[in-house]
C-alpha cells in the first residue's frame, strides 16, 4: 500500500474515530455518574438520525438546521428515557438498571422497525460534503475532512462547558462522589438529566454524520456503532471524557487500518472492537486514562 | 518453643500516596485471645484484610501456621485455617441462617459436583455430617430458633452472631473478629464474651479481635496490640497497655473512648 | 390490594411460610416419578393427536425451557450477569448440524467454498453429535471463562456480549466451516417431543440437583456476596466456571436440537436478539428460580404465539385495526421495562418448586 492510499485511509480512520468519539462521550458521562451502561445510547443515536431525516426530507430544512433540531429533540429523548426508565431504579441493584437499559434499547429498535420498517432509507448528503478533493494520488471525500473538524469544534465546546459552567462542574463532581454532592444540596436529578441530554445530543450529531457518510439509515443502525463506541469508552478509561475521545479515535483508526492492511480479514472488522475490549480488560483494565475499576 | 500461629513481619500496605499499614509486626501464639485496638482509621481492618488475603501487602512477610501466605487467594487461606468476620456485616442475605452456616462447610467438601448431583453415598454422608455440625454451631451461637429465617431479616445482634457461626463452620484454627460487639447492649456483650471464651476453651480456636468497646476488650483479651496511623505503638497485657502514655496520647488525640481511663 | 401483592418482595407466586421439611424424601421422589409418568402420557397424547403446529410449538417450548434453565444457572443462581447464550446456542447448533448432515448434502450446501476435511467426509447419528456439540461448547465456555471472569458486574455483561458478537462474526465469515451467511440447510428433522422434553428432563435433573446441593449454596453465596464467599473458603473463580460450563453444555445441546427442529440455520438466527429473549424469560420467571425459568419459557413460547394475534388485522368495538408486524417485540420490551420497575422479582423471585411449596400455595389459595 503506497503513501497516497495510506493517507486516504488515515483520513478515513480519523473520520470514523471522530464518530466513535462523539458517541462514546455519552456512554462515558452517564457511566461516570450512574455507573450504568446505557445500552439504549446507540438506539437514541438512531432516533436522532430519523429526526434529522424528517427535518431534511419532510420539511426541507437545510442540513445544519435539521442537525440542530435533531440534537435538541434527541436530547429531550435522552432525558425522557432517564426520568422514565432509569430514575425509578436509582436505588435498585445495578443489574436491574442494566436489564432495563437493554429493555429500552430493544423497545426503541422494535418501535423503529414497526414505524419505519426494516428497509433502509436514503439519507441525503448535503452538497458541501459531497465533493471529492484530489491532491495528486490522494482522493478524499470532503465529508471526511469536515467531520473531524466539526467534531473537534463540538468537543472543544463540550470541554469548555464542562470546565466553565456550573452544570459542567456539577457533572464532574457527581462522577467523583454522588452521595456527597447530594448532601451539598445540589439537585442531582437535574444534573443527571443534563448529562443524558448532552450525551444524547452528541450521539445525535455522531449519528447524523454517520448517516451522511454511509448514506442510509435503518432502525438497527445504532446497535453496532453503539457497542463499538462503548468499547472505545472503555479503551480510553470509562468515566473519563478525554479518554472517550482518545478511545474513539484509536478504535476508528484500528478498524480502518485492519481493513486497509489485511483486506482478507475485512469481514472481521466488527469483531476487532471486542477483541480489543477483551485485551484491554486483561492487560490494563482501567483503560488508557482511567483511574479506577468498577467494583 | 511453640511457633506462633500467625506471624507478620514488616507488613506494609500502601494505596497510592497513603500508607494505611506501616511495617506492622505481630506474633500470635496458638490459643491466645488477642485484641487489635486503636483509634478510628488506625488501619486495623486493613490489617485483617492483609492477613486474610483480601489485600496484597506492598511489603513484608506473613506466615500462618508456618506457611508463607502472601499472594494466596482468600479462599485458600481460609482452607488453611483462618476465618474472619466483617466490620460491615456481609451475610448471604437471601439465604437462611442454616444455609449461611452450611456455606461455611463447602470449602472443606471432598465430593465433586458430579457426586453431589448424583447423590452418591460419599456426598450424602458428607451432607449429613455438615447438617449435624451446622446444627451444633447454630446452637452454640444461640441462633437455633432463627434457623430458617433469611439472614437479611435478622436483628443486628443476631446477624453479628451469624457471621461468627458461619466463620466457625469453616473449621478455623484462627478466627479474626472485626468489631463483633458493635451495636450490642451490655447483656449481649457479656454473652458474646462467654461465647468467645468457649470457642477458645472448647474448640481450640485462637481469636484475634478488633474492638472499640474497651470494657469488652479489657475483660476478654489476654494480649493487646495497639495501632495508630498504621503503626504499632504498644503491645502487651491489657493493664500495661492501658497505662502506656503513647496509647493514651493516641486515644486522647482522637477523643477518649469509654473505659480507657485507669 | 392487587397492586400490593404485585409488589411482594418474594415474587408474585409467594405462598407464605412453608411447613417444615418432612423427612419423607420417599414421598417426594414418588410424587416426582408420578409427575414424570403423567408428563410422558401427555407427550404421547400430543404426539398422536395434536396438530403438527402444536407439536412443533411444544418442542420449541421445551428447548427454550432448557435454555432458560441453563441461562438461569449462571445469571440467576450464581449472579453473574452475562449476555452470551446466543454464542453457545450457535456453537451447539452448527457443530451438531455439521456432524449429522450427510456428505452429499454438505457438498450441495457449500457452494462458495467446500467444507473442510474431515467434516466433509462423514456424518454421525444425532445422539453422539449432540454430546460432542455439548462438550465442545462447554470447552469453549471454559476457555472464555479465563478472561471473562477477571471482570465483574457491567463489564462482565459487555465482555460476554462481545464474545457473542465475535462468534456471530466468525460464523458469518468462516465460509469453509460454517458456510458463512448462507448457513446450513437440509438438516434432518430429527427433533421430536421425546428429544426436546427428554433434554429438558435431563437438564432439570442435573441443574435442580446441583442447586439443591452444597454446590448450589456455594453458587448462591457468590451471588449474594462474592467477597464473603471467598472468605469462607469458596474459590469463586472455579465455581463460576462450573456454572458457566455446565450452562454452556446444555445450551449447546439445546442449540443442536433447535437446528434439527427448524432444519435451516444461519448466523442471523443467533444474534443478541436470542439472548434478549432468554433474558426476558428468566427475569419474568424470577432470577434464580429454576421453576420460574421453565414456567416463563412456556409462557413466552405459547404466549408469544398468542401475541402474534396482535400483529393480525382485527376488529375491536367496531374499529378496524390493521395488522402491525413486529408489535410483539415492542410489547415484550415494554413488559420487560415495566417489570423491572414494578415487579423486579418476577413470578417466583428466587424460590424454587418443591412439593410442599405447591401444597402451601394451594392451601393458601383455598382459604377465602
Amino acid at each position: 500500500m503506497d503513501a497516497a492510499q495510506l493517507t486516504q485511509q488515515m483520513i478515513n480512520g480519523l473520520t470514523l474515530g471522530s464518530l466513535y468519539a462523539l458517541i462514546a462521550i455519552g456512554y462515558t458521562m452517564v457511566y461516570g455518574i450512574l455507573r450504568l451502561i446505557n445500552f439504549a445510547h446507540g438506539d437514541v443515536l438512531m432516533v436522532g438520525c430519523y429526526f434529522a431525516w424528517f427535518g431534511a426530507v419532510q420539511f426541507g430544512m437545510p442540513w445544519y438546521v435539521a442537525l440542530m433540531g435533531a440534537m435538541v429533540l434527541t436530547a429531550a429523548l435522552g432525558v425522557l428515557i432517564d426520568q422514565g426508565a432509569y430514575r425509578p431504579l436509582r436505588h435498585a441493584p445495578r443489574i436491574s438498571a442494566l436489564i432495563t437499559a437493554i429493555g429500552v434499547s430493544f423497545f426503541l429498535e422494535n418501535l423503529g422497525l414497526v414505524v419505519f420498517g426494516g428497509r433502509p432509507k436514503a439519507f441525503a448528503r448535503p452538497e458541501m460534503f459531497n465533493h471529492i478533493y484530489q491532491w495528486g494520488e490522494v482522493r478524499v471525500l470532503s465529508l471526511s475532512i469536515w467531520v473531524p473538524i466539526l467534531t473537534a469544534i463540538i468537543l472543544a465546546g463540550l470541554i469548555l462547558f464542562i470546565r466553565r459552567t456550573r452544570v459542567g462542574m456539577a457533572m464532574r463532581a457527581l462522577s467523583r462522589d454522588l452521595v456527597t454532592v447530594q448532601l451539598m444540596g445540589i439537585d442531582t436529578n437535574r444534573v443527571v438529566a443534563a448529562t443524558f441530554a448532552l450525551g444524547s445530543a452528541l450521539a445525535a450529531a455522531g449519528g447524523v454524520f454517520w448517516a451522511m457518510k454511509y448514506p442510509q439509515i435503518n432502525p438497527l443502525m445504532g446497535v453496532l456503532p453503539g457497542l463499538k463506541a462503548f468499547v472505545a469508552a472503555v479503551l480510553g478509561g470509562i468515566g473519563n471524557v478525554t479518554g472517550a475521545m482518545l478511545g474513539g479515535l484509536l478504535l476508528g483508526m484500528a478498524e480502518i487500518m485492519l481493513v486497509a492492511l489485511l483486506p482478507e480479514l475485512a469481514g472481521y472488522r466488527d469483531a476487532l472492537a471486542f477483541v480489543l475490549l477483551i485485551g484491554i480488560l486483561i492487560f490494563r483494565p482501567t483503560g488508557i486514562m482511567g483511574e479506577e475499576l468498577p467494583e | 518453643m511453640n511457633k506462633p500461629l500467625l506471624r507478620a513481619e514488616g507488613l506494609t500496605a500502601r494505596f497510592g500516596g497513603l500508607t494505611a499499614v506501616d511495617a506492622v509486626e505481630l506474633s500470635l501464639p496458638v490459643g491466645q485471645l488477642a485484641g487489635l485496638i486503636g483509634p478510628n482509621g488506625a488501619g486495623k481492618t486493613t490489617c485483617f484484610n492483609l492477613f486474610a488475603g483480601r489485600i496484597r501487602p506492598s511489603e513484608g512477610r506473613l506466615r500462618f501456621a508456618g506457611q508463607d501466605i502472601v499472594g494466596l487467594r482468600p479462599s485458600r487461606i481460609n482452607q488453611l485455617g483462618m476465618a474472619r468476620t466483617f466490620q460491615n456485616i456481609r451475610l448471604f442475605g437471601e439465604l437462611s441462617v442454616l444455609d449461611n452456616v452450611l456455606v461455611g462447610f463447602h470449602g472443606g467438601l471432598k465430593s465433586n459436583f458430579l457426586s453431589a448431583i448424583l447423590r452418591l453415598p460419599g456426598y450424602v454422608a458428607e451432607e449429613r455430617r455438615m447438617q449435624d455440625r451446622a446444627a451444633e454451631i447454630i446452637e452454640l451461637c444461640g441462633l437455633t430458633r432463627l434457623r430458617d429465617e433469611p439472614a437479611g431479616s435478622l436483628a443486628y445482634g443476631s446477624q453479628r452472631l451469624l457471621e461468627i457461626a458461619r466463620a466457625l463452620a469453616t473449621n478455623p484454627k484462627l478466627l479474626l473478629l472485626d468489631e463483633p460487639a458493635a451495636g450490642m447492649n451490655p447483656q449481649e456483650t457479656t454473652g458474646l464474651a462467654a461465647l468467645v471464651r468457649r470457642l477458645r476453651d472448647e474448640l481450640d480456636v485462637t481469636v484475634l479481635l478488633i474492638e472499640h468497646d474497651m470494657r469488652f476488650v479489657m475483660k476478654l483479651c489476654e494480649h493487646l496490640t495497639v495501632l495508630d496511623h498504621g503503626r504499632v505503638i504498644a503491645r502487651g497485657a491489657p493493664h500495661e497497655v492501658q497505662q502506656d502514655p503513647a496509647v493514651i496520647q493516641a486515644y486522647l488525640g482522637a477523643g477518649e473512648p469509654e473505659g480507657v481511663a485507669p | 390490594m392487587r397492586l400490593q401483592s404485585l409488589l411482594k418482595p418474594g415474587g408474585l407466586l409467594q405462598p407464605g411460610p412453608l411447613p417444615p421439611a418432612s423427612q419423607s424424601r420417599r414421598r417426594d421422589t414418588l410424587l416426582t416419578i408420578g409427575a414424570c409418568l403423567f408428563a410422558a402420557l401427555g407427550l404421547w397424547l400430543l404426539e398422536n393427536h395434536a396438530s403438527g403446529y402444536v407439536v412443533h410449538l411444544s418442542c420449541v417450548g421445551a428447548i427454550f425451557a432448557t435454555l432458560a434453565v441453563s441461562y438461569n444457572l449462571i445469571n440467576g443462581v450464581t449472579g453473574q450477569f452475562s449476555l452470551e447464550p446466543n454464542a453457545f446456542v450457535a456453537c451447539g447448533a452448527y457443530v451438531t448440524a455439521l456432524l449429522t448432515l450427510s456428505p452429499a448434502e454438505k457438498e450441495a450446501s457449500f457452494i462458495l467454498e467446500p467444507l473442510i476435511w474431515p467434516l466433509s467426509a462423514f456424518s454421525i447419528p444425532l445422539l453422539p453429535a449432540l454430546v460432542i456439540a455439548g462438550l465442545l461448547t462447554a470447552f469453549m465456555a471454559f476457555l472464555m471463562g479465563f478472561p471473562v471472569f477477571r471482570v465483574r458486574g457491567d463489564y462482565l455483561a459487555i465482555v460476554t456480549l462481545g464474545f457473542g458478537e465475535v462468534i456471530r462474526v466468525v460464523a458469518n465469515n468462516a465460509q469453509s466451516v460454517t458456510n458463512g451467511p448462507l448457513g446450513l440447510k437440509g438438516i434432518p428433522h430429527l427433533t421430536n417431543l421425546w428429544w426436546s422434553w427428554g433434554l429438558l428432563a435431563v437438564c432439570l435433573f442435573f441443574i435442580v440437583r446441583l442447586v439443591h446441593s452444597s454446590y448450589g449454596r456455594a453458587l448462591m453465596a457468590i451471588r449474594e456476596d462474592e467477597t464473603a464467599a471467598e472468605a469462607m473458603g469458596i474459590n469463586a473463580f472455579w465455581h463460576k466456571m462450573l456454572a458457566f460450563t455446565l450452562s454452556a453444555f446444555f445450551e449447546g445441546v439445546a442449540g443442536g436440537l433447535l437446528a434439527h427442529l427448524i432444519t435451516t440455520i444461519s448466523p442471523t438466527l443467533f444474534t443478541f436478539f436470542l439472548t434478549f429473549n432468554l433474558l426476558i424469560i428468566i427475569v419474568v420467571g424470577g432470577l434464580g428460580s429454576t421453576t420460574g425459568a421453565v414456567l416463563a419459557a412456556f409462557l413466552f413460547t405459547y404466549g408469544g404465539e398468542w401475541l402474534r394475534v396482535m400483529e393480525e388485522p382485527m376488529r375491536i368495538l367496531g374499529w378496524d385495526i390493521p395488522g402491525i408486524p413486529g408489535m410483539r417485540m415492542v410489547m415484550f420490551s415494554l413488559i420487560l421495562v415495566v417489570m423491572m420497575i414494578f415487579m423486579r422479582r418476577g413470578l417466583l423471585g428466587s424460590h424454587d418448586f418443591s412439593w410442599r411449596w405447591l401444597a402451601a400455595l394451594l392451601g393458601r389459595r383455598a382459604r377465602p
